[in-house]
């Protein structure tokens, strides 16, 4: 469904870095999980970050965003230091619980996408951008059920709703920590698209963390193995198949690829990490 | 003349405005005299503020925070009457908020999961306060079985007092803060990397839940709250497709729910607090039965 578009690298002229980091380690609850990151991220890129079960992309990704603190290291976006005021509405974050949304909560897509329009200086004015919104809401393609509750939705549909209120803010780069998980193989074609879209028509930058190889190999233009530190970097063309992987990793693969159809199952089928 | 004599002097004529269509034989003194107009206009405030907070509460899973503060605040009630103070209220008013701040911080730093912080606090507050009456107060008197079940016709002027500043301060600080708790609640994470100021925001929505516990005291009694805070809401979500549609039902039926239970408890001569809280589980069973009836499998 989705052609592997290799980019002319239309980038070159655009060779902002958007993210710097440098040698950055942290530790979690007396673990240390990630160590020694160095990785820029330039203007207009998608990059898939990829990794089994805690190897430290989620914590990669919060540390980033300035919610965990970094044990040594320099983190920089845009310039500024994590969580400064500068950086109010140039970043934006998708994360695991849309997913898990409350189940007694009612809201509908709108009244979610319009809470992605907040930032420091508009959190007490009662005026939304509406035209933010319903912008944000064309894009993810929702327009027919804006007025429906979430609750309602399908799973890709609701994770639409998500990725609209991050956009809602008309943020620049876009972190989304497992957007594929509880997705149907559809949805998850046309959610990448979507980001695919967001990166080449809309000018965004992507940071995209998965375990779903095959599905973020099908869109990111450039790929990060992580395990506790990178242990590759480089376009996705060149992503080692499994095998190098296991080398990489230093262990001997056992399986190399999940076959069959997968009905109905969560991970769907794919490289699963 | 204080704020809530005020309030009571601008609804008075439209409550006597309204006594001649009122039913029932006792019912219609709660719109022509004043001690009984003035339980009417707490007991509508009350649910109002409520209302408003329950459905919070709800998404945030603290339905029964409500009844955990209600307990601390018949502490400081108790601790008031043995100290001979003229508005407990404000004691209470103290030592819930005290308490709310605490919880809040014990939770939010993961001290203790769940409702473990909330028990703690339910128990000991309420252990307090018998032990403190029955060593220096004389044990239960009916001035603090009025606290216990409510009695809404000992609300005097000192407390309408307090009722009506606390639902003006939770009104406007909840109009103020409304996007910022909803998008905390939904995504704390998303919310901090928007630059929100959910952890401000968060205490200050525990206070404001300490205040209304505390302004619910008399209405319905330390031991019914959870009636008119979490009941109502509840029963919002099951007809409410959308936040806003929500916390207009759950005015609908927490309002309903009073005006009913008001006019039962006049009538048949029980206790107001005791008939509110039926009436509000009464219009959920029947709300829910519909829900089951209808569509009896909508949610797999």
């Amino acid at each position: 469904m989705i052609a592997l578009v290799i980019q002319p690298s239309s980038e070159a002229d655009l060779e902002e870095p958007i993210l710097e980091v440098e040698g950055l380690s942290v530790v979690r609850s007396g673990k240390l999980v990630i160590q020694d990151i160095d990785l820029t991220i330039l203007k207009g890129e998608f990059v898939g970050i990829v990794g089994p079960n805690g190897s430290g992309k989620t914590t990669l990704l919060l540390s980033i965003l300035g919610i965990l603190n970094a044990d040594s290291g320099q983190i920089k976006i845009y310039g500024s230091k994590p969580m400064s005021k500068n950086l109010d509405g140039k970043i934006s974050w998708v994360s695991q619980a849309a997913s898990n949304l409350p189940s007694d909560l009612r809201l509908t897509v709108r009244e979610l996408v319009e809470l992605g329009t907040l930032n420091r200086s508009n959190m007490f004015s009662r005026r939304r951008d509406k035209q933010q919104v319903d912008q944000a809401i064309e894009m993810v393609g929702l327009k027919d059920v804006e007025n429906t509750d979430i609750g309602r939705l399908s799973g890709g549909q609701r994770q639409r709703a998500v990725i609209g209120r991050a956009l809602a803010s008309k943020a620049e780069f876009i972190l989304l920590d497992e957007p594929l998980v509880g997705i149907d193989r559809e949805s998850r074609s046309s959610l990448l698209k979507l980001l695919d879209d967001l990166c080449h028509d809309a000018d965004k930058t992507i940071l995209m963390v998965s375990h779903d190889l095959a599905a973020i190999r099908q869109t990111a233009h450039r790929m990060i193995y992580l395990e506790e530190t990178i242990k590759f970097d480089g376009d996705t063309s060149i992503f080692p198949d499994l095998t190098e992987l296991a080398e990489l990793r230093g262990i001997k693969p056992v399986h190399d690829e999940v076959h069959g159809h997968h009905h109905h199952s969560h991970k769907g089928a794919g490289e699963d990490l | 003349m204080d704020i809530g004599e005020i309030v009571l002097a601008i609804i008075s004529p439209i409550l006597e405005f309204i006594s001649p269509i009122v039913p029932g034989e006792t019912f219609p003194y709660f719109f022509t005299m004043e001690l009984f107009q003035r339980a009417l206009v707490s007991a509508i405030l009350v649910t109002i503020i409520a209302g408003l907070m329950g459905s919070f509460l709800l998404i945030r899973n603290l339905a029964l925070i409500g009844d955990g503060l209600a307990h601390v605040s018949f502490g400081g009630v108790a601790v008031a009457i043995v100290l001979g103070a003229t508005s407990p209220l404000w004691y209470a008013l103290l030592f819930s908020t005290v308490a709310a701040i605490l919880i809040y911080e014990m939770q939010s730093r993961e001290l203790l999961t769940g409702d473990a912080s909330i028990a703690i606090f339910l128990t000991g507050m309420l252990a307090l306060g018998l032990v403190t009456l029955r060593i220096w107060g004389g044990g239960i008197t009916s001035d603090i079985h009025s606290y216990l079940f409510g009695n809404i016709l000992l609300i005097d002027s000192s407390s309408l007092n307090l009722i009506v500043l606390i639902s003006i301060v939770v009104i406007v600080c909840l109009a103020a803060i409304r996007p910022i708790l909803l998008a905390s609640t939904i995504d704390p994470l998303a919310a901090r990397v928007q630059g929100l100021p959910v952890r401000e925001v968060g205490l200050l929505f525990s206070i404001l839940t300490a205040a209304v516990v505390v302004s619910m005291v008399q209405v319905v009694g330390t031991l019914l709250v959870t009636a008119l805070l979490v009941t109502p809401a509840a029963t919002a979500q099951f007809i409410g497709r959308s936040f806003r549609s929500c916390l207009i039902w759950t005015q609908v039926f927490g309002l309903s729910s009073v005006l009913l239970g008001l006019y039962l408890s006049a009538e048949l001569d029980t206790g107001s607090g005791s008939m509110i809280a039926l009436v509000a589980a009464a219009i959920f069973a029947i709300v829910a039965t519909f829900q089951f009836v209808n569509k009896p499998n909508s949610q797999a």
